[in-house]
């Protein structure tokens, strides 16, 4: 776990070819968290990008369980879904996850979130395996020396010279 | 795997290098001979020629056929399509835990106003 720090950062990390390592601190308890990513009420309430908004949001959380988000955008609904394979409330779901497009709908990704509660501050932590390194799409050049950061930072700056 | 992932693994298998990256920003400021692509580097002009055709087979660089010197061309379209799809799921992480963010500070006044902080 990092070193807590206040300034509210995200931190993205690529940890292999088809898997990926989403972080970040709330200061908040570990129980108002879980609540506010479990409670479709709340989860209506920021899941997604700014001034997007869900049209469906469905959670029925118990193992075996499923779930189903979508996302209300220009070019039609964006639909996730999923089912819950381990819960250990309020530090851990397990969850498969497929986003429906068809490359990817019938390779879900495998996803783990754990929730660590430290000095009434919570780290938030997702890790998101996929089936193969292709349905990782943007991570999948194996190989990839420097790191993945390292290779997209510099391409930012590439692009922003076009 | 889709034609597009395939598109997009060869672009970043491509853009793993430090020379190709090097290669790709020079013409980001216009076109340019092989040779003119070579002096910055410690390079043999086949070395050069080696990574121009792996830019190639990435889509990210096309050779005039024109003029004797064959000048290679920066081709973004590839380029962007990569950073459209980090940039998409980068935004929407940031942007998703930045409002549970702000969102949890709404709910913890709504707790105190109740006094159901423990």
């Amino acid at each position: 776990m990092p070193v807590g720090n206040s300034a509210a950062t995200t931190t993205f990390t690529q940890t292999s070819d088809r898997e990926l390592e989403v972080s970040r601190w709330f200061d908040a308890p570990r129980e108002l968290v879980w609540e506010a990513m479990t409670k479709p009420e709340h989860v209506r309430n920021w899941w997604g990008p700014r001034g997007t908004s869900l049209t469906v949001c469905e959670i029925d959380l118990r193992v075996g369980g499923k779930w189903r988000f979508a996302l209300a955008s220009p070019e039609g609904d964006v639909t996730f879904f999923g089912k819950y394979l381990e819960i250990d409330e309020p530090a851990r779901v397990v969850n498969t996850e497929h986003y429906d497009v068809p490359e990817l709908r019938d390779h879900p990704a495998m996803v783990t979130m754990t929730l660590t509660e430290k000095d009434g501050r919570t780290f938030y932590q997702v890790n998101e395996i996929f089936e193969a390194a292709e349905h990782l799409q943007g991570a999948v050049a194996s190989g990839m020396e420097g790191g993945w950061r390292e290779t997209l930072d510099r391409l930012n700056d590439l692009v922003k010279t076009l | 795997m889709s034609a597009q992932a395939d598109q997009l693994s060869a672009t970043f298998s491509a853009l793993a290098d430090p020379t190709r990256r090097a290669i790709l920003a020079r013409l980001a400021k216009g076109q340019a001979s092989v040779t003119e692509l070579a002096q910055p580097f410690d390079m043999t002009m086949p070395a050069i020629s080696k990574h121009l055709k792996v830019l190639e087979r990435a889509g990210l660089v096309e050779r005039g056929r024109e003029a004797q010197w064959r000048p290679v061309r920066l081709d973004a379209g590839p380029l962007k399509d990569v950073d459209d799809w980090v940039e998409r799921y980068r935004r929407f992480w940031e942007q998703s835990l930045d409002r549970l963010d702000t969102y949890l500070r709404e709910l913890q006044k709504g707790d105190k106003r109740n006094a159901r902080r423990k």
